[in-house]
């Protein structure tokens, strides 16, 4: 799976705002046009970014590997006919334009994924957002990602609970309803005990923001940025 | 320096409800990694949409919407949390052309919050009717097939009919999930929340 | 110092406090003892307006500790029995900054306070380790240092030795010696005083709500078998 790796490429560097942004304006720019030539911009653009943070395009191709073998099956679905011919080309070419548009949105998310660790992406959207959603949304999401694999151990070992006494002989209706109900408890447990501590940590709405430098060098990934944003409005 | 008069205390009931906003964002990650394998051609019994109705539920429309908005963007920032441990926007915008699944989660957690609790600060589930819950449970599921089948329809360039009869075989699990959340609220099992 | 005066507090039928007074003097090392549901938590929790009194006060240093929580909080660091659940961040360090940040100090101070309370528990070196991968008893002093970065007067520490191993216990409690050497303020809510009586100046036991025994460790040891708690010399 693809996930930070601490290096120094440019990608790294940059800070995590205008990649942000970048990889917003990319998927928009890519849906914007089923065409082959705005097709064929979009994917070197992307591949771009993967050198930016020095990807091999196959080793990501090769993470994207079910996505992709899923999304291929489009063209086939969509060109089947019920009838004679049996296959139609045309539709399936056009289903393989659109699915193709995809390609670049996922080179590009590899990209921002294995060069931006979370904790910047919390802090990017703290400094986005302002005020009291920024804040919500910015703790939030250092919150979730440090719960989860508790969360998902105590899932696991409910699941585990309810096999090692014979659950698999209850219908399954049983066996979902007591996993979902007592993982339901036990998370909201967990929600009682944090929400006293961070009572006592004083937890406010106006913390002091988590450290972001914006670089002179990022101020033309964010032109780019705001260009792509803006590309659909471009006749082509 | 900001002085220690000037920290603006978040509101008790403020953090409670955030708390669990969280450990429901928490939750729905670990339900999206469980699925129960069925016999013969099923397909897997996912149990993700159980954050949605749980969001929904005990937390209305804001929080409830919080909770899965937290989901969504803890995923675009690289944690591991979309079903098969996948991460990233350009998952959010295609997965196997079901991205747009995750945005109908979203949206039908704050269409059941709102239903169940037509206001924004959430009652306890034990004050909502059982079938005003029935009914925001079922309006989800709905809401979430209404955004991703034409989602993945614009994705695939599929035509709305055939990417609605790709999706078929998930329509069946999807309504037994149904029937076991209402079983939940039937039963009486989330009142004391 | 921490008064509390006639502290009254129900929950649902039970008095969980039902008309306590207590204080606690600067630099004091106490101990607070009773049987499960004597309402130690309860009192604790009043320390640093977590709960509301029904009736009665709690102040520390004459301010009333509702009237001004974000004091008490600073003031009255407070850790609790599962530091799984307390952390709020990832890393080490990341969550350590997690109060000084509310306080919206400047990065400076807060990278200099959580230095220094990492170093006031030997873990200096782990800032950017991850927390889960940490033992139980670095987990537990993790949380001290929480508390620690906000510099309070006080810490109290509700269980918080339960479920270590003796090494991590006897490190724990040693970090405590040190901090209380230093002048902090130790209140150590607990129902096992294995290791802990030799250490503590005062020993406050409860009983439904009320505080039954005030004494120092020493003194109070012959009386515990009655109130319900392990004499820790047997």
């Amino acid at each position: 799976m693809l996930s930070y790796r601490p290096g120094s490429t440019l990608a790294h560097r940059l800070d995590p705002r205008s990649k942000l942004l970048v990889q917003f304006g990319l998927a928009i720019a890519a849906v914007a046009h089923p065409t082959l030539p705005w097709l064929v911009g979009t994917t070197a653009f992307a591949l771009g970014t993967l050198a930016a943070a020095r990807l091999s395009p196959l080793a990501v191709l090769r993470s994207y590997r079910v996505v992709l073998a899923v999304l291929a099956l489009a063209p086939v679905v969509a060109g089947v006919a019920l009838g004679p011919p049996w296959f139609r080309v045309d539709p399936a070419l056009r289903s393989a334009l659109h699915v193709g548009r995809i390609l670049p949105v996922l080179l590009v998310s590899a990209a921002y994924l294995t060069s931006t660790p979370v904790r910047d992406t919390r802090a990017a959207v703290q400094r986005l957002i302002p005020g009291k959603p920024g804040q919500i949304l910015g703790i939030g999401m250092a919150l979730v990602v440090r719960l989860f694999p508790l969360v998902l151990a105590d899932v696991r070992e409910v699941r585990d609970a309810i096999h090692a006494r014979g659950g698999e002989a209850r219908p399954l209706r049983d066996r979902v309803r007591l996993l979902a109900v007592r993982s339901l408890e036990r998370t909201l447990d967990r929600s009682d005990r944090l929400s006293v501590a961070l009572r006592a940590r004083c937890f406010a709405w106006n913390p002091t923001l988590p450290p972001l430098s914006f670089d002179r060098r990022d101020y033309p990934v964010l032109a780019v940025g705001i260009a792509l944003s803006v590309s659909p409005l471009v006749p082509v | 320096m900001a002085t220690e008069q000037s920290v603006d205390l978040v509101d008790d009931d403020t953090v409670g409800l955030f708390t669990k906003a969280v450990l429901l964002a928490a939750l729905t990650a670990a339900l999206a990694q469980i699925s129960i394998p069925l016999p013969g051609p099923l397909v897997p019994f996912s149990l993700q949409p159980f954050g949605m109705f749980f969001a929904g539920l005990v937390l209305g429309p804001l929080w409830g919407g919080v909770a899965l908005l937290l989901y969504i963007l803890v995923g675009i920032a690289g944690a591991p949390v979309f079903s098969n441990a996948n991460a990233g926007l350009g998952y959010v915008i295609a997965g196997q052309g079901t991205g747009g699944f995750l945005v109908g989660f979203l949206v039908g957690a704050v269409v059941a919050g709102a239903i169940a609790h037509r206001s924004i600060a959430p009652k306890p589930v034990a004050a909502l009717s059982v079938p005003v819950q029935v009914v925001a449970l079922t309006a989800a599921v709905l809401v979430v097939y209404a955004i991703g089948i034409p989602w993945m329809s614009f994705v695939t360039g599929l035509p709305l009919t055939r990417a609605a009869t790709v999706m078929a075989p998930y329509i069946p699990p999807d309504l037994l999930k149904l029937g076991i959340a209402i079983a939940i609220v039937q039963g009486g099992y989330l009142a004391g929340r | 110092m921490i008064a509390v005066s006639d502290l009254r507090y129900r929950y649902g039928d039970v008095d969980v406090l039902d008309g306590l007074t207590l204080s606690i003097p600067d630099g004091q090392y106490c101990l607070l003892v009773g049987p499960n549901g004597s309402g130690k938590t309860t009192l604790v929790r009043h320390f640093n307006a977590l709960l509301t009194p029904d009736t009665g006060t709690v102040t520390v240093d004459g301010t009333d500790v509702t009237d001004d929580p974000v004091v008490a909080r600073t003031r009255i660091g407070m850790v609790f029995q599962h530091p799984r659940d307390q952390f709020v961040a990832a890393t080490v360090a990341a969550d350590v900054a997690f109060g000084p940040e509310n306080l919206g100090l400047d990065r400076d101070e807060i990278d200099r306070r959580v230095e220094t309370a990492l170093d006031a528990v030997d873990l200096g070196g782990a800032a950017d380790s991850r927390i889960d991968a940490l033992s139980g008893g670095e987990q537990a002093r993790v949380a001290i240092a929480g508390a620690l970065a906000m510099e309070p007067d006080y810490l109290v520490l509700d269980e918080p030795l339960v479920g270590l191993d003796w090494p991590a216990r006897e490190s724990v409690l040693d970090h405590l010696d040190a901090l209380a050497a230093d002048g902090t303020g130790i209140i150590v809510v607990t129902h096992d005083l294995r290791d802990l009586h030799e250490r503590a100046d005062r020993l406050v036991a409860l009983q439904d709500g009320q505080v039954v025994l005030d004494a120092s460790p020493a003194e109070a040891l012959d009386a515990l078998p009655d109130l319900g708690i392990r004499d820790p010399r047997c």
